[in-house]
């Protein structure tokens, strides 16, 4: 290190203060505040997001009984099944229009909000025309495989 | 000194109370939110904030805002410090960022051309109590070449780091540090200046 030449500014010689002393509170006072606001924050929108998912929750069609959720499902697996055949096989409308109508049913029946003891019945009327929709398939390739052996 | 430019006093740094060390405990302690070692990291770094922004804005309102900005900003994202580089190097840097946040906010970087920075500012005409007392002479620099001289002389940046910081070439803040520096010196070197006296 050399020496400062005496005809040079000399930042050592800037002098050093010292800030407010009330100034810390300050901050810390501050740093509180914004705590708590953020802190209120969080609970507020907490609180909304609740009131929302509960006004949901109420608005919401009740669900199903476990007979409404059990002829649901199965109606599923069977269409499901259905669909599996019809594109292996011939296509028909044998049986169709029933079907149909029974969605029609359905469809109007959740429209209007209807409860278990309207909606499980149609659930299990479509699971039976589903149910013969099945066999109807089942049937004509049994009667196909049986004509290919004979030839 | 890493860029060798012409300062007199190019060798020789002020100290600077960013190097002062933080302990682990009291660190992990503040990066819980504990307040109680936030009050002792203010204790230790509160000072050198203050300073920093004083020298540089020249205004002890506009100094505390910056060191009150600084530690609600750390108490945000202290958990966010990796501990690479010492806590006073990390905190430094927030305080020259912020300082020059301030004083781009108050337009008083305006003029970006170190020659219009000069020229508008009359000579420094200063008396022999001023000559004496550097503080003055400092504040009678543009807010910006107070900027350069302190970080560079007093904070040790160089001046690759100021490019960074005031997002200019390192010839723009070297050729206001040569400039600032010049002034200041052609002040003391007066002739009948105390020190011009005291060498002769």
């Amino acid at each position: 290190m050399r020496e400062i030449p005496a005809t040079a500014f000399d930042a050592r010689r800037l002098p050093v203060f010292e800030p407010d002393p009330a100034l810390w509170s300050r901050i810390a006072a501050a740093h509180l505040r914004r705590r708590r606001l953020r802190q209120w924050g969080f609970a507020a929108a907490a609180t909304v997001l609740l009131g929302v998912a509960g006004a949901l929750l109420v608005r919401a069609p009740q669900p199903p009984s476990p007979q409404w959720a059990d002829a649901q499902r199965e109606s599923q697996a069977l269409e499901a099944e259905w669909r599996r055949l019809a594109d292996g096989g011939r296509p028909t409308t044998i049986g169709l229009t029933r079907l149909r109508s029974i969605d029609a049913a359905l469809q109007a029946a959740y429209d209007r909000g209807g409860d278990a003891s309207e909606v499980v019945p149609l659930w299990q009327q479509r699971n039976e025309a589903l149910r013969g929709l099945i066999a109807r398939f089942q049937d004509a390739n049994t009667r196909d495989a049986s004509l290919v052996t004979r030839i | 000194m890493a860029d060798g430019n012409p300062s007199s006093v190019s060798e020789i740094r002020a100290p600077s109370g960013f190097g002062l060390e933080l302990d682990r405990v009291t660190l992990e302690r503040a990066r819980r939110g504990e307040m109680t070692a936030f009050a002792a990291i203010y204790e230790r770094f509160g000072g050198p904030c203050y300073n920093l922004a004083l020298r540089v804005l020249g205004e002890p309102a506009a100094a505390e805002d910056i060191v009150q900005e600084i530690f609600l900003k750390l108490m945000g994202s202290l958990r966010g410090f990796r501990g690479d580089a010492p806590f006073g190097a990390w905190l430094k840097r927030m305080t020259a960022n912020a300082t020059i946040d301030a004083l781009r906010a108050h337009q008083r970087f305006r003029d970006e051309d170190p020659d219009a920075l000069f020229e508008a500012m009359p000579a420094l005409a200063a008396d022999a109590e001023d000559r004496a007392d550097a503080w003055s002479m400092l504040m009678r620099l543009p807010p910006r070449a107070r900027a350069v001289v302190i970080l560079h002389e007093v904070e040790g940046y160089t001046h690759k780091e100021m490019a960074e910081l005031f997002g200019q070439s390192e010839s723009y803040s070297k050729s206001i540090l040569a400039r600032a520096l010049k002034r200041l010196n052609d002040v003391v070197a007066e002739p009948g200046s105390k020190e011009a006296m005291d060498h002769a």
